[in-house]
């Protein structure tokens, strides 16, 4: 409780720093921050032009299949990714100043949100101009987001601090998240492997973000209400994860300044 | 309990120095059970109380521990044993312009920087104007902050962390920031400090500093605290033992001996009218070995050898001009020279022999014009 308080008590600096993190990141560039929406909407086109041939399409609107997979996913890589580095990242600081260390990842997961409600205009735009519309479902989308935020939270705050102690963490990431794509039903639907290995499909239907992609199409390209017990289930195993990931951060968090 | 602002108790630190770190897994895998490192004791079982509203130096040698201690009282570093307990809103001002971004303007600098040492919003605006007033950027506060001089950039840092209002400021030898009108503006915001009840700790190279500043100073030696008491009793004994440690530390000969003289009184020129009790002559005078004598001369003809004191201002001198000590504890000079049946102009000269092989090492010559002994010659 009392490092809540003192995390409030710096909320200038973590407004400051997820200002930093959304404007700095592209700062530069000719196109600046329009690049983080222009970055998915690539992955789309080229997955959208090179899948169909190779599988041989059997999903419906296979185009806003892809954004409601690919934004989300873009949003989840993106927090990982640079929330693993976030304390290393700052080790000048880290060395010279105090502040609550959880700010970091923190700013990182923040700014990463903000960039996916941004993000989500895109998928309106493409369920509106493709008239699939839109439904009073869409008032679930901050649900669905938060327990995302929750998740990618669980897993920075421990990773950032190892990354600190083992620098290898950040590889290590990099080749979980590839796979991870693989494994989360972004490009494919579950519906299509009929066939498939009962363990193929027990793994896929343990990862949580198979459950937060479903629920995301549900809302944009079925019109339906997801399902409910699942992601309760989904935002329990976060909850959880959270506790312990900060505890591993709180633990580790005391060598930083000299480890770094 | 409420009135003491740090307390220190039964607190020690250790470094790990390792040689060669293991920075990836492939190298802790395979380097597992021959990490080379050594355990490096930076401080050993620390007791310290700060009341509120003291001004604390510490002060130490390099590597004596001193900024550690400051770390580990603002909470970037943490002991291996004891604890440390702060009582207020503690700003430490270790790193000036932490967290500034050469692409945004002098102002949003202040916001970032300011956002770091926990201020809000509100209380950013509210200092807004005294931290540009400070730092005397004037317009140059809305240009990026990669178009200013270091100079610049240091008043700009300087000003915010000043302003930041704590009740505790650790502060680390960061005095040294500008020209010397800004260095001593700097230095009347910190006696301001000072003065308003807030709790100071500095670790300082500038003995002279910590002398004008501090109402108590507190020496490291080796990770231990060697003293802790009124700053000038602490400084003596401080330099003393740095004079001592200067020459157990130094082994064969001095390559080339080097030495400096100078006199305190009488000043050049000077026009002496009592010459019933002998003139003090003083100064001081340093010299890179130990073993000297020095010889005062009238006109000329050796009078006497001169007697040597102890001078803590010239050591201290020393020690903030050139940093270390200076190798002659006893760098005073003194001695009573006898005019009675002289008048005019005469010459004193103040010689320094090393006794080694009764070389000059240096001299230094003042005149003086006696009147007033004419009624007797």
């Amino acid at each position: 409780m009392n490092r809540l308080r003192e995390i409030i008590s710096y909320k200038e600096l973590l407004k400051t720093s997820i200002r930093k993190e959304i404007r700095g990141k592209y700062k530069g560039s000719a196109l600046g921050i329009l690049w983080s929406f222009i970055n998915p909407l690539l992955s789309v086109l080229v997955y959208a032009i090179v899948f169909p041939y190779l599988m041989g399409n059997v999903i419906d609107n296979y185009l806003i299949y892809l954004v409601t997979g690919i934004i989300p996913w873009t949003f989840f890589v993106t927090v990982v990714q640079a929330g693993t580095t976030s304390i290393r990242a700052n080790a000048g600081i880290i060395k010279k100043v105090y502040f609550p260390r959880e700010i970091l990842p923190l700013s990182v997961a923040i700014s990463g949100v903000i960039n996916f409600f941004i993000s989500c205009l895109i998928v309106l735009f493409f369920v509106l101009i493709n008239g699939i519309g839109i439904s009073w479902h869409l008032i679930l989308l901050p649900i669905i987001a938060i327990i995302q935020t929750m998740l990618s939270l669980a897993l920075i705050l421990p990773l950032s601090a190892i990354n600190i102690y083992i620098k290898d963490t950040e590889y290590i990431v990099t080749f979980v998240l590839n796979m991870l794509f693989y494994g989360t039903p972004i490009l494919y639907s579950l519906a299509q492997f009929t066939n498939a290995s009962k363990i193929f499909l027990t793994l896929i239907n343990l990862n949580p973000l198979t459950h937060i992609m479903n629920s995301y199409r549900d809302i944009f390209l079925y019109h339906r209400t997801p399902d409910m017990l699942l992601l309760g289930c989904v935002f329990l195993a976060s909850a959880v994860l959270l506790i312990i990931g900060y505890l591993i951060f709180v633990r580790l968090e005391k060598g930083f300044a000299e480890e770094v | 309990m409420n009135d003491i602002a740090i307390q220190v108790i039964q607190m020690s630190k250790n470094f790990k120095r390792i040689f060669d770190k293991p920075n990836t897994l492939k190298e802790r895998l395979i380097f597992w059970n021959k990490s080379k490192s050594e355990v490096h004791h930076v401080l050993k079982n620390i007791n310290i109380n700060i009341q509120h509203g003291e001004t604390v130096a510490l002060i130490g040698s390099n590597g004596s521990g001193k900024s550690t201690l400051l770390k580990l009282m603002s909470k970037i570093l943490y002991p291996n044993q004891g604890s440390i307990i702060t009582n207020g809103k503690l700003t430490s001002l270790l790193e000036l312009g932490a967290g500034f971004h050469p692409d945004f303007t002098g102002r949003e600098n202040i916001y970032f920087n300011a956002a770091i040492f926990g201020l809000s919003k509100k209380q950013i605006e509210n200092r807004m104007e005294d931290i540009i007033a400070f730092s005397e950027l004037g317009e140059f506060i809305d240009n990026p902050v990669r178009t200013y001089s270091s100079g610049m950039y240091m008043r700009l840092a300087f000003s915010v962390a000043i302003n930041v209002d704590a009740e505790i400021l650790l502060i680390d030898e960061i005095l040294a920031v500008g020209d010397q009108h800004f260095q001593d503006k700097c230095f009347s915001k910190l006696v301001e400090l000072r003065d308003s009840d807030k709790t100071i700790v500095i670790v300082s190279h500038s003995l002279d500093t910590v002398r004008r500043l501090c109402g108590r100073a507190i020496w490291l030696y080796n990770g231990e605290v060697a003293m802790d008491g009124d700053p000038a009793d602490v400084i003596d004994h401080y330099l003393d033992k740095m004079i001592e440690d200067h020459d157990s530390s130094q082994t064969g000969p001095v390559e080339k001996v080097e030495g400096q003289i100078h006199f305190d009184e009488p000043l050049m020129n000077e026009i002496v009218v009592d010459v019933s009790e002998p003139l003090m002559v003083r100064g001081w005078a340093l010299c890179n070995i130990a073993n000297t004598t020095l010889k005062i001369y009238l006109d000329g003809m050796e009078i006497a050898t001169a007697m040597r004191e102890r001078r803590p201002d010239v050591l201290m001198t020393y020690h903030d001009m050139y940093g270390g000590a200076a190798p002659n504890a006893k760098c005073g000079w003194y001695c009573p020279v006898k005019l009675n049946n002289y008048t005019g102009l005469h010459s004193i000269d103040a010689i320094l022999y090393n006794n080694f092989d009764q070389k000059i090492i240096t001299q230094d010559r003042i005149q003086i014009k006696i009147e007033g002994n004419q009624v007797i010659s």
